[in-house]
């Protein structure tokens, strides 16, 4: 059970994005603190569930990591339904997976729960020399949209516990049972949009 | 040939079989095998190993008992095709009923014998097909061989050489997914592997530009090669399960055959396992979440390589009802400790654990044959029929949507 002043929370995360941008590497190198050069590709989607101990709460998120090539794309909302947080990654060195990336947070905004808390992965950080997107160009459009930003490499882990971590902060913090009214949404979306000052 | 191993029986090693299979045919499965022990904690011992087919398995001294004992039993099975093929001469299956999957002829219009070889294949396709036949009594009951003699000899070639050095969409997808095929597999992930990987993989993509590339068609079209030996008996292979073995546009644009596939499946499960479907319902977990892997890759991401292989075996010659079979049973099989599951995390670490150590096919086997009521290749298409214009229409809602959001932006 929660002690006093903390609480359980369960929350279900999606990760969505285009093939091959390193959504699986991301889940991979977070739950297992592996990497594989060669990740096998998703088929469907893979789950895993990862518990994160914060000062005012412990989190368990429910992972679901889908397939990125386009035809999968039908299947996507029945991973996102329902989901309090999703991870919208691209590959740094391709400019068509930030593309498919913004795709994936208007198809986000326009049906996913308004309250959900949205991370954009600029994934493959390490691979600087190969770089075609710009850091302050993905930055800008995670902020008109109420995302919060960071760089990531599932292959040296800059990032990765960091960006799980910070969804889990801004996560709603449920209400305790014995005080059902007065609910208080500590992240509303214009919030996140302000504080979204964790980029590389 | 345990390498490091050699305190404990472990009875006739697993591999034996399989290295005296492999001589004769591919280089696909000739590489050394090695064991190695992971960990030994509480008495249990974790070892890795390749399989027969040359994939990296991780199981403890019960999983290697059991795959001992179930290579055992190919043996045996194997002496049975031996016997029967004395008996009824060589070749005896290819005189048998083209299986249920090309329809048109009535049983009624077969020869005594005919038929009699027909039921009798049924029979021992369902106990397993010895692995050094599998390749052309698979070419021969999936009807691949027929669909091959329409066309000219050279036609797998001319298809290679007409497409060498093209570049679309499909083949760069699939060269992303060459070194993402069963990583670590002795033969894929060598330059030869991935090569004749390739060359499937693309001629297929050219030879039906609906289908294209569809990832999980590489896991497919990796296990074919491991058992067919050749590319161009693999090609076939993979062109009969898309053309006529399984349900139509299972790999096209939306997947909407695999869309429908997960609804007939739903309504089967609900039908089979009430008490399961209703409780999993009520904890909001959708059988798609396990079953899309399994109507996309046949299984061969899920189950272990020879309790794959036997599902196919029944596949291509009973038909794609044989998925509704194998899933339905691995539900069976799981029903109390699904039933006690109370977050769909353990729902699918349950499904997960289960069918990743299915080392003995029997045991799936027989419940998805034998528990299981039957079902007529009939009645699922008539279920799928009821199914497609719900899929159609869910579709379209999303496309809708998307597109409506496209116009917002564009007045913006």
């Amino acid at each position: 059970m929660a002690t006093a002043g903390n609480s359980n929370i369960n929350a279900k995360l999606v990760l969505l994005g285009d093939m091959g941008a390193g959504k699986s590497s991301l889940v991979l190198r977070f739950v297992k603190g592996q990497f594989l050069e060669f990740q096998e590709s998703t088929i469907g989607a893979a789950f895993f569930s990862q518990t994160l101990a914060l000062s005012d709460a412990t989190v368990k998120l429910e992972i679901w990591d889908t397939a990125g090539q386009e035809r999968y794309h039908s299947l996507a909302p029945m991973y996102y339904r329902g989901a309090s947080a999703a991870i919208i990654a691209y590959d740094i060195t391709n400019t068509e997976s930030f593309e498919r990336a913004k795709k994936w947070v208007d198809e986000l905004q326009k049906q996913g729960n308004p309250n959900m808390v949205t991370a954009l992965a600029g994934n493959k950080a390490d691979l600087e020399e190969n770089r075609k997107v710009a850091a302050e160009e993905a930055k800008a459009y995670a902020e008109v949209n109420g995302l919060f930003f960071m760089e990531t490499s599932a292959k040296t882990a800059v990032n990765v516990n960091d960006i799980f971590y910070e969804i889990a902060r801004r996560l709603p913090r449920a209400q305790p049972a014995q005080n059902p009214g007065g609910m208080i949404l500590t992240n509303t979306p214009s919030e996140i949009a302000q504080s979204s000052n964790c980029c590389s | 040939m345990f390498g490091t191993q050699s305190s404990t029986d472990f009875g006739t090693p697993y591999f034996k079989l399989s290295t005296s299979e492999s001589a004769s045919s591919s280089s696909s499965t000739k590489t050394k095998r090695k064991t190695t022990i992971v960990s030994k904690a509480n008495n249990s011992l974790t070892v890795k190993f390749e399989d027969i087919y040359g994939f990296v398995v991780e199981g403890n001294i019960d999983d290697v008992n059991i795959l001992n004992d179930v290579s055992e039993k190919v043996r045996k099975q194997g002496k049975v095709w031996w016997e029967i093929e004395a008996s009824r001469g060589a070749n005896w299956y290819l005189q048998s009923q083209y299986s249920s999957i090309l329809v048109g002829i009535s049983v009624a219009s077969f020869r005594p014998s005919v038929l009699s070889n027909t039921i009798t294949l049924k029979k021992l396709i369902r106990k397993g097909i010895p692995p050094n036949l599998r390749p052309k009594v698979w070419l021969t009951v999936s009807g691949a061989s027929k669909k091959r003699s329409t066309v000219p000899e050279s036609y797998y070639d001319d298809l290679i050489r007409a497409t060498e050095g093209k570049v679309t969409p499909a083949t760069r997808q699939i060269d992303n997914d060459l070194p993402r095929t069963f990583p670590g597999h002795a033969w894929l992930d060598t330059s030869d592997g991935q090569a004749s990987l390739r060359r499937v993989l693309v001629g297929y993509s050219f030879r039906d530009s609906d289908v294209g590339y569809c990832q999980g068609l590489n896991y497919v079209a990796a296990f074919l090669l491991l058992v067919m030996k050749t590319e161009e008996d693999a090609f076939w292979m993979l062109a009969v399960l898309l053309e006529n073995v399984l349900v139509n546009d299972c790999y096209t644009d939306n997947l909407s055959g695999c869309h429908v596939e997960q609804r007939v499946f739903r309504d089967l499960l609900a039908k089979n396992c009430p008490r399961i479907a209703t409780h999993l319902d009520d904890l909001g977990f959708d059988i798609s979440l396990v079953a899309t892997e399994w109507f996309l890759c046949l299984f061969c991401k899920s189950l272990p390589s020879e309790t794959t292989m036997r599902v196919w075996d029944v596949l291509f010659n009973e038909g794609a009802k044989v998925l509704f079979h194998v899933a339905l049973a691995i539900f069976k099989m799981n029903e109390e400790n699904l039933w006690n599951a109370h977050q769909i995390g353990q729902v699918i670490k349950i499904i997960q654990t289960t069918t990743n150590h299915l080392f003995d096919p029997d045991e799936l086997m027989t419940v998805a044959f034998e528990k299981i009521g039957s079902m007529t290749t009939n009645t699922i298409a008539k279920q799928r029929k009821k199914q497609e214009p719900m899929v159609m229409a869910e579709i379209d809602q999303r496309v809708q949507r998307l597109n409506g959001l496209k116009k917002l932006e564009d007045g913006k």
